[in-house]
């Protein structure tokens, strides 16, 4: 056979099945597209140098990994589908006298045309849409828009497209050897012989309930966020699992107990749609839970991202209660570390604000220490060995201060006599043991407590996973005590005093605008300060800690993740399509012989729009349902990872949650419909 | 008492861009009397399996009228078809037309559950009768993968008699049968049709129109000769038959 021939029915073969061949290209399309895009943005120097892109790399690599994965399952679906439906006309060809040789020649053809125009396609659009991407990714780091991004660059278009060129050859291979082991003649007879009644599988179903029960229960009974983060992808495997063989084995044990229900089976649409169910979930089982699967990631990850990203202020908000934290020393000219004073340190603090006229509202120094503790009822113990133990949900840190420290800092004054205390619940992880309300020991030394306060005024400050607790003490021979002890047991572990001058302004976010050249200022002030009282070498130590840097750290964080979120949310989506498109065509081909054999016994063209209506509807919820479930359940493992994460309002969590799974139920809705028609246009044929 | 008349039927198939037109009838005309059983005989492409169709109301004539007892065909609502056919019509067929996700059981019971009328109880009590006539008792919790051609047709035989139909379109009811499964469904066909059901049978096998009570042959579109069995036993009929249709063969031109 020529190769030119070859080549003109690979062409003629794509165009009569462009049922199967437009989505397949298509998929091809999407996937490249989002490839190159994830490839380009991990590797966009100009895109990392703005504000809060420094961690675009490393998200967008992940991205880019996540993207190549769901690539070749999605790649090979849609191909072993595309073979699946045309082994018939291979075994036709191959009765007819063509060679397996050529009928490869032919697939290679084929191969090579959808995967040119999916390549091509690809490329084009992923160009196209790169800047889009980056002009919105800048608009969620909330920075100015970078001009000018070069968008075209042969170093990501070569190795995106050289990817999916090896993936493709891939799907040719893996289909050139299924057609050497075809047998011509079975796969002409192929779909005419009569399938068994499918047998409820009993080890299936119990293994299915049980790995589902058991992620379920994981996310339910996990406590401390830490373990919540290992035990979330465990949790996650085991759904996926018992999501497969309940959507196998649980959906036929119920079918068959609705069909030996004789009342409730002979009746006119249910015997239909009850019997035709119970074949379709045989062959359906694996696409309908893989929806639900990709359903529930789409909603766990739009839905968590986005409140991460819009929970960002009630974060920082949280965890800063002043805005600008600083500390700073230089060692003297003996050798001895001197803390720069609070009034000369306030004069440089406000000498810097006037100079980019922002206006101070309080300055306040601060002197605490924090320990970490095992809570134990009433004790908060002392255990040096903590690394032995990733169980978070003993462990609490608390932060110390003097009474009179505390006067200086609320203007309250708490009497406390020398065995008495005061204490405060900075903040907590969930099912943390309730705060003792009498007494306490610490460190092995015993108080009473003499007030509960509402508010501590030394903030914990990010990056803390453990409960946090505040505790006025005495005088600062008590203070300096329970540092003794702490530095005893931990020894070069233990926590020293921190003296900081704590800075609120009157408008942060015009503060925050200078932000950059604010704490530049006020390093150079200190450096001269420390220069001018003699500082052995002119060395000095400065560490400014400020909500605007704060920011930045995070929205670059959250806006990645919120990049990603959405482009994988999307793509899974797209998948989604994928499969209840391919679902509904060949389910049409399978189920159209039937309906027409209905229709010659005596079943109207109502009655089977109406049989296809309940089939279809069942099939249609059961992902959404599941996907529901699964997103309920998965609710506090997440909640208590996206502590971990600094988000703190679970009411936040539950709305973005719920609108989510609002918009992707009315997405599926539409696609479903869309669907629905090319499937009905088989049926009646 | 009559109770099929077919009045000048006509049936006229145009190609796609009205370019050709094929007559597949040119006006059949016979009539059906209450517990008869007729054959109707013709070569392939002599417009049988159009016929049919129209008889089943599945397609509609160009020309003419179908009356089934009483009731005008083309004067049905398309709406009402579906009902029509499932309350007067049994139908078996060549290739059994059984489903393959029901049990025997429940393709017999399928046309009753359609209609929606019948208690579970009466329905059960019909099928229980007719399995037990028809011999297929034993097998009703099969699938139709799972037993033969013969006991196939049987129970497809059974789901067109459980709605107690007028009359039973049998489209060469033979045609996927071995010579031991066909004669024991023509045997069968003998009995329901001793038992006052009206039959009509069409096919090409000499063997099964040889146990009908009248044989029509169509040609081209008309019906061409009919002969009544009379006094025969089925061989004789089945000699007729034969002479018929070398007759018919060998071109003569007798109506």
């Amino acid at each position: 056979m020529k190769t030119g021939y070859a080549a003109k029915i690979a062409f003629n073969n794509i165009r009569k099945n462009y049922r199967f061949y437009i989505p397949h290209v298509l998929t091809g399309t999407g996937l490249q597209a989002c490839f190159y895009i994830m490839l380009t943005l991990s590797m966009d120097k100009r895109l990392s140098q703005v504000k809060g892109g420094s961690v675009l790399p490393f998200f967008m690599t992940v991205g880019a990994a996540v993207m190549a994965l769901l690539s070749v399952m999605l790649i090979f679906y849609t191909n072993s589908f595309l073979m699946k439906q045309r082994k018939r006309e291979f075994g036709l060809y191959n009765v007819l006298g063509m060679e397996k040789r050529h009928i490869g020649r032919i697939l290679f053809f084929e191969t090579l045309y959808s995967a040119a125009a999916s390549i091509i396609l690809g490329l084009l659009l992923g160009v196209l849409f790169y800047k889009l991407c980056s002009l919105f990714i800048c608009r969620l780091f909330q920075t100015d828009i970078v001009l000018g991004f070069y968008f075209i660059k042969a170093n990501t278009l070569i190795p995106a497209a050289m990817s999916f060129i090896v993936l493709y050859f891939l799907t040719y291979i893996f289909n050139r050897i299924s057609i050497s082991r075809m047998k011509p003649v079975e796969l002409l007879k192929s779909g005419a012989s009569g399938e068994k009644e499918p047998r409820t599988k009993w080890i299936m179903l119990i293994a299915g309930i049980i790995s589902l029960g058991a992620g379920y229960y994981q996310s339910l009974s996990i406590k401390d966020p830490l373990s919540a983060l290992t035990w979330f992808f465990i949790a996650v495997f085991l759904v996926i699992i018992g999501t497969y063989f309940l959507f196998t084995a649980g959906s036929i044990f119920v079918l068959k107990a609705l069909k030996k229900n004789s009342r409730f089976y002979y009746h006119a649409e249910r015997m239909t749609a009850v019997s035709g169910l119970i074949y379709r979930m045989k062959q359906n089982a694996v696409g309908l839970a893989s929806i639900a699967i990709l359903a529930t990631g789409v909603l766990i990850m739009i839905s968590s991202t986005v409140s991460l990203y819009s929970g960002m202020q009630g974060t920082l908000d949280n965890t800063y209660a002043q805005h600008m934290y600083i500390t700073a020393d230089y060692v003297d000219e003996n050798g001895e570390t001197v803390l720069i004073p609070a009034e000369d340190m306030e004069g440089m603090i406000r000498n810097v604000s006037d100079k980019y006229s922002c206006k101070v509202l309080a300055v306040e120094e601060q002197e605490y220490f924090d320990a970490v503790y095992v809570m134990n009822g009433c004790d908060f113990e002392l255990v040096s060995d903590q690394s032995a133990s990733t169980d978070l949900s003993g462990l609490c840190d608390i932060y110390f201060i003097t009474a009179d420290m505390y006067e200086d800092l609320t203007g309250t004054r708490i009497a406390l006599e020398d065995n008495e205390i005061a204490i405060c619940r900075i903040s907590s992880s969930i099912g943390h043991t309730k705060t003792p309300d009498k007494a306490v020991t610490i460190g092995g030394r015993g108080f009473i407590v003499k007030e509960h306060l509402v508010y501590f005024p030394i903030s914990a400050g990010m990056g803390n996973v453990v409960t946090c607790y505040g505790a006025v003490l005495p005088n600062n021979e008590i203070m300096d005590a329970v540092f003794a002890d702490q530095q005893i047991a931990y020894g070069k572990d233990a926590s020293h005093y921190y003296h900081r001058t704590a800075v609120t302004f009157e408008d942060i976010e015009t503060v925050s605008k200078n932000g950059d050249d604010i704490q530049e200022s006020l390093y150079r002030n200190i450096a001269d300060y420390a220069l001018e009282h003699n500082a052995r070498n002119g060395e000095c130590s400065t560490r400014v800690d400020s909500v605007w840097e704060a920011k930045e750290n995070i929205l670059g964080m959250y806006g990645a993740l919120l990049f990603l979120g959405i482009l994988l949310g999307l793509v899974c989506i797209f998948a989604t399509v994928l499969i209840i498109y391919y679902k509904q065509i060949s389910e049409g081909y399978e189920d159209r012989e039937r309906f027409q054999i209905m229709k010659k016994i005596g079943m109207s063209d109502a009655e089977t729009r109406k049989t296809i209506r309940t089939q279809s509807l069942f099939i249609f919820f059961l992902p959404l349902i599941v996907a529901g479930i699964h997103t309920l359940f998965a609710f506090p493992i997440l909640n208590r990872m996206m502590q971990l994460m600094m988000l703190s309002s679970t009411g936040l969590y539950i709305i973005c949650s719920v609108i989510t799974y609002i918009v992707f139920a009315i997405i599926y809705l539409l696609i479903y419909r869309a669907t629905s028609k090319t499937y009905y246009k088989i049926v009646r044929l | 008492m009559e109770i099929l008349n077919v009045n000048d039927i006509r049936k006229t198939y145009t190609s796609r861009f009205g370019a050709q037109q094929v007559q597949a009838l040119k006006g059949v005309t016979f009539s059906v009397e209450k517990g008869e059983y007729v054959a109707i005989m013709g070569e392939s492409g002599s417009g049988k399996t159009t016929l049919l169709n129209i008889l089943a109301a599945l397609d509609k004539p160009t020309g003419g009228k179908v009356i089934l007892d009483g009731m005008e065909l083309s004067g049905i609502k398309e709406s009402e078809l579906a009902v029509f056919r499932r309350n007067n019509l049994g139908f078996v067929f060549q290739e059994f037309n059984l489903l393959d996700t029901f049990s025997l059981k429940d393709n017999i019971l399928l046309p009753l559950v359609l209609g929606g009328e019948m208690k579970l109880a009466e329905m059960t009590g019909r099928l229980n009768e007719i399995a037990s006539r028809l011999g297929i008792s034993e097998i009703l919790n099969k699938y139709p993968y799972e037993v033969s051609g013969g006991q196939k047709q049987r129970a497809a035989v059974a789901r067109a008699l459980i709605t107690d139909p007028k009359l039973i379109l049998a489209d060469e009811p033979t045609g996927a049968l071995d010579s031991r499964s066909s004669s024991d469904l023509l045997q069968m066909f003998s009995q329901i049709n001793r038992n006052g059901q009206t039959i009509l049978m069409v096919t090409h096998s000499v063997d099964a129109a040889s146990h009908a009570g009248r044989v029509l042959f169509i040609r081209d579109g008309v019906v061409f000769h009919q002969i009544y069995r009379g006094d025969c036993s089925n061989e004789q009929l089945y000699r007729k038959i034969s002479d018929t249709l070398t007759l018919l063969r060998t071109g003569g031109d007798k109506q």
